[in-house]
């Protein structure tokens, strides 16, 4: 069965508002849980540190981290078990593999802009100066997003195989979540320091920077930025991907 | 291809990569660097060849487990075959497992969208199916309002059934679908495969009822452990696979 990529696309989207649809279904705060996560984080790690760190605007600083991790967080989860997830549909129809990262991408895109009004709310108490500037942030969530696919296409392909990758996953999240300078800042460290080395090599930090400059520092993007954030987006989409395209080919013994 | 060949295998085998023990052949296959194979093949079918022509009834007949579903699954374009090629003319409606894809957490109606979604019928051909569906089911207003875990096996059966059978396919693909549902359910079922037929479907059956090959095919298909055994008309192939 050939589909049209208009098909597909419809099809995606039907999928991600299912998705979204569920996963409010049978809980009594809903929509709210998607807001508390980052939120219960802040809480912590503002009370914590916002004393000790000597950051200009640490909550404001702290939330932007938070947010978008928090995003990252919830996409690759989601993509890296969507296709284990629907193997009894794809055991029987044929249907486009990739729709199911996607439409799980999607969603998790969906939840994201559901969530960002109330956060530019609370972004106000905390000193942030909205201006023509925060607009960047629409650009940089597409070249993360981006990343972010092709990054969970992999994971998802290899979970495929094996769901060890799920579990690793779930113990690798945390120690990345800190080696991330989400509620640290990168000038915190000294010049010579190995972990500040191995930072530069953290795309994730790159997009937190990147999302920074746009919501706390209110500047513009540096071409050099500009050319990180889209060059690493690309390369990720494109390896993620290629390994997803090859591998699927065996997905069927393994469903 | 022949006009009249709407299916159309050649040579085909399948395979399965399976890694059976889990750990120990990863590890294996790690400190064997690679050369020793990480997923053992396993030859689920040898060598199946068949011609299929448009309007025919074909069944399939063979034990538990002799690779009939593999082989439909491969014509759905689900498993692709190892070796040999597999040629399809015309539109599959896949009817290989009954109520999949159902999202217990969301209502009849919702699932019927997801469901056609899922066949590749677009939004504005599913709002003018939706009608037909929901009378060839028979559930009430009431019932599709309902979230689907709260159905009945025979209701997500039916449920499932109509939304296969809603658009007139070229090739319907029946694997043991007709096992479900009350009598009477069933005996709808069977009618509308029949009337299906007979507007010039071509139909894949399998089932393990003869008296029901016999009555809906005109040529069956006998399969034992992944090999051909025949393939004729249905009253020989039947007689051959009952004295065996």
């Amino acid at each position: 069965m050939r589909q049209t990529l208009n098909q597909k696309l419809e099809l995606a989207i039907t999928l991600a508002i299912t998705n979204v649809k569920i996963r409010y279904k049978n809980s009594v705060l809903g929509y709210i849980w998607s807001l508390l996560t980052p939120l219960i984080y802040l809480v912590i790690f503002v009370s914590i540190f916002s004393e000790r760190f000597d950051v200009e605007k640490y909550p404001l600083y702290a939330l932007t981290g938070l947010i978008f991790w928090n995003y990252f967080n919830t996409t690759v989860n989601q993509i890296l078990y969507s296709i284990v997830a629907s193997a009894e549909v794809l055991k029987s129809m044929n249907v486009p593999r990739l729709i199911f990262p996607i439409s799980a991408l999607l969603s998790a895109l969906i939840n994201l802009i559901l969530s960002l009004v109330p956060f530019f709310i609370l972004m106000f108490f905390f000193e942030f100066e909205p201006s023509i500037k925060s607009l960047q942030f629409i650009y940089i969530l597409i070249c993360f997003s981006s990343f972010t696919l092709g990054f969970s296409l992999i994971l998802c392909a290899l979970n495929v195989y094996f769901r060890d990758v799920g579990m690793l996953w779930t113990t690798i999240n945390p120690a990345l979540f800190y080696f991330s300078p989400i509620i640290w800042k990168i000038d915190m460290l000294p010049e010579y320091s190995m972990i500040r080395r191995l930072t530069i090599l953290n795309p994730i930090h790159h997009y937190l920077n990147a999302f920074r400059t746009a919501f706390y520092d209110n500047q513009w993007m540096t071409l050099e930025q500009t050319g990180i954030i889209t060059i690493i987006g690309l390369v990720m989409l494109i390896i993620g991907y290629r390994i997803f395209s090859n591998l699927e080919k065996g997905f069927y013994s393994h469903y | 291809m022949d006009e009249d060949i709407i299916i159309k295998v050649k040579d085909v085998d399948i395979c399965f990569y399976v890694h059976n023990e889990g750990v120990s052949s990863f590890k294996q296959w790690i400190f064997s660097f690679g050369t020793k194979k990480l997923f053992q093949k396993k030859n689920v079918l040898r060598n199946i060849s068949f011609e299929v022509k448009r309007g025919e009834s074909v069944g399939f007949l063979g034990r538990n487990g002799s690779g009939k579903s593999t082989i439909l699954k491969a014509i759905a374009g689900v498993i692709p075959p190892e070796k040999g090629s597999i040629e399809v003319n015309g539109k599959i409606a896949p009817m290989l497992a009954i109520g999949v894809g159902l999202e217990p957490e969301l209502s009849g109606y919702e699932n019927i969208k997801i469901g056609c979604s899922l066949m590749g019928l677009q939004r504005h051909r599913i709002k003018e199916l939706m009608q037909n569906i929901v009378d060839f089911s028979e559930l009430t207003h009431d019932d599709l309002r309902l979230q689907v875990k709260r159905y009945s096996s025979g209701m997500k059966a039916r449920l499932g059934f109509s939304m296969a059978v809603a658009e007139q396919p070229e090739v319907l693909i029946v694997d043991e679908a007709l096992s479900v549902g009350d009598a009477q359910f069933k005996e709808k079922c069977s009618k509308r495969i029949d009337e299906i037929r007979e507007k010039g479907t071509t139909i894949l059956f399998v089932s393990h009822s003869i008296h029901e090959v016999r009555r809906i095919c005109n040529r069956a298909i006998w399969i034992n452990q992944g090999d051909l055994m025949a393939i004729g008309d249905v009253k020989e192939v039947t007689e051959q696979y009952e004295n065996s």
